[in-house]
């Protein structure tokens, strides 16, 4: 079966979610709001002519020029018929309301955790929203596209209370 | 009068860090382990001890630079990420490299495929205490480091492909060593398998253990060997071939239960067809050019003989070497089947030199995510057993 079979049963059964959906280079990628975003999720998992079985992948993309900033992409796929979409959802990069994905698929728990540390996004009803690959102290979001490239810690942010930490003049 | 319960010392569960710096760990993993007694209650993979921010150094580099990050990510399969990335610039282009390519491009993917599980067979059997596995495992690996070395130039790192082909031509004794390869190998398969399939300790270690089962597996987004354990016929060369794929025979193993020992099973079973692709694609690799420099010259290098001969090559040559490609505006997904799983490359372009934003869906970091419901019940020493079964390379989980 088609992907565009997917696209046209998603279409049929909830046209008010949708903003747009296009087919880029044969893959399906739609946009919606992150207001429907639970609803549209479980609609794809458990619908038997989808059968969503898989979240495989959760990233976002920084785009600062615009009112919204922060892309979140959530890559479906079914392994059963071969399907595969990407969901597109804007958010603010200080966005308190935006849905996490957990409570539908696991997978979702560290790759949501992921565009935390990365973009700052917070979502809500995770249950152990931290940091994942940077320390838990870190400033900043790396991924944001006004982050530079080789921040380093100004001097006297360094902790003097470090184990190991020598003064220089005792050295 | 005592009564037995008084004599118990009272207990209480206690937390045991495994890593950040542990041989079983396979590189820089911490697991913050809850223990009662010596069973396992929670297991916490804690993460980020080896993250370099591979996903924002590809953002300040051009198309071709950013190759080389790929394969530092899992650099025991680097040819194979190299050819997740090149095929999704690829897409974004609309180039298509010609089939003499893609057949070495199946070759090498293959070759780093089996010296990956001998990477992974080596390192899981000394876990459990099997040293002999190790030594002929490694043995193995050097042959196959060698052919990727003769046409490559480099044994770990290749960045050999290019949009539209690759780097060079590949040349007759790369052939004949991997046919010799080809020769020798199926022994040593049934080798390794002497040593620990049959045997009675290997099995009591591995059997019933670390079971996930196949809802679980597709939940927590698992691909690879270690869905396949579980019983999902799912392979990325099946389902969506890439490169080629379809023009060759072989078939896609999977295990009943979902332990450890199926998923050794399932990689025993995959270097064996692994074998049976890369035979099928030498045999019968086609004559002619390399890149398709001819059908799109916009984006493809010229290969290097017309560029030192002809005036046209030695101009596009010089701007891609000052420039850079630049793919039109857009987005491109493109998933292969690395050795650990399903290796997503997404790479947003904004029409410039330098990608805009590139996602690497890392099939370890997904599978190392899972290890908490495998291992809860089970004893401490187990979850080495289990840690190895899934393969995870620190490199590509924290990228």
């Amino acid at each position: 079966m088609d992907v565009m079979f997917a696209l046209t049963v998603i279409k049929e059964s909830k046209p008010k979610a949708i903003v747009s959906a296009d087919n880029i280079k044969g893959d399906v990628h739609i946009q919606i709001k992150k207001e429907d975003l639970l609803e549209l999720a479980l609609f794809l998992k458990t619908d038997s002519r989808l059968e969503f079985d898989m979240l495989s992948d959760l990233f976002a993309a920084d785009y600062p020029r615009r009112p919204e900033r922060i892309e979140v992409i959530y890559n479906f796929y079914s392994i059963k018929n071969n399907f595969r979409v990407f969901i597109k959802v804007n958010s603010k990069a200080d966005e308190t309301e935006y849905p996490s994905l957990t409570s539908v698929y696991n997978s979702a728990n560290w790759f949501e955790r992921e565009v935390y540390d990365m973009f700052g996004l917070k979502f809500k009803n995770h249950p152990d929203l931290k940091r994942i690959l940077n320390p838990d102290d870190w400033d900043g979001y790396p991924l944001l596209k006004d982050y530079p490239l080789r921040k380093r810690p100004e001097p006297e942010e360094i902790k003097m209370d470090a184990p190991g930490y020598i003064e220089p003049e005792k050295i | 009068m005592f009564e037995y319960k008084d004599f118990l010392i009272e207990t209480d569960k206690f937390a045991l860090n495994i890593g950040p710096s542990h041989p079983a760990t396979h590189g820089v993993l911490r697991v913050l382990v809850k223990l009662d007694g010596e069973t396992v209650v929670n297991a916490e993979p804690i993460i980020g001890y080896l993250h370099t921010s591979m996903e924002k150094y590809a953002e300040f580099r051009t198309y071709h630079q950013a190759e080389t990050i790929t394969d530092r990510m899992d650099y025991v399969s680097g040819a194979s990420n190299n050819l997740g990335y090149i095929l999704a610039v690829e897409k974004l282009c609309g180039v298509k490299a010609p089939k003499r390519a893609e057949y070495v491009r199946v070759i090498l993917a293959e070759l780093t495929r089996i010296s990956s599980h001998l990477v992974w067979l080596a390192t899981h059997a000394v876990d459990l205490g099997a040293l002999t596995e190790f030594l002929y495992c490694f043995r193995e690996r050097e042959l196959i480091l060698d052919i990727i070395e003769t046409v490559t130039g480099a044994r770990m790192t290749p960045s050999f492909y290019r949009v539209g082909g690759l780097a060079m031509d590949a040349h007759k004794d790369f052939f004949d060593k991997t046919r010799s390869f080809i020769k020798i190998f199926p022994e040593k398969i049934s080798e390794y398998e002497a040593l620990l399939t049959k045997n009675k300790i290997w099995l009591e270690r591995t059997k019933n253990l670390g079971i996930i089962s196949a809802e679980d597996a597709i939940n927590f987004a698992l691909t690879g060997p270690s869905l396949r354990g579980s019983g999902i016929k799912y392979d990325v060369r099946k389902a969506n071939p890439y490169s080629s794929y379809e023009d060759f025979d072989f078939e896609i193993p999977t295990g009943e239960t979902g332990d450890v020992y199926d998923r050794y099973l399932v990689r025993i079973e995959e270097m064996r067809q692994s074998l049976k692709i890369i035979s099928q694609a030498v045999e019968n690799v086609p004559e002619g050019e390399y890149l398709s420099y001819d059908e799109y010259p916009l984006y493809v290098i010229p290969p290097k003989k017309r560029a030192l001969t002809t005036m046209e090559g030695m101009i596009s040559l010089f701007k891609y070497g000052m420039e850079g490609i630049k793919p039109p505006k857009g987005e491109a997904y493109v998933s292969i089947e690395n050795p650990r799983g399903e290796l997503g490359f997404y790479i947003i372009s904004d029409g410039s030199a330098f990608p805009y934003r590139m996602r690497v869906r890392p099939p370890s970091f997904c599978n190392i995510s899972a290890l908490n419901i495998m291992v809860k019940g089970h004893l401490v020493a187990d979850l080495i057993a289990v840690m190895g079964s899934i393969d995870i390379l620190l490199g590509e989980v924290d990228r």
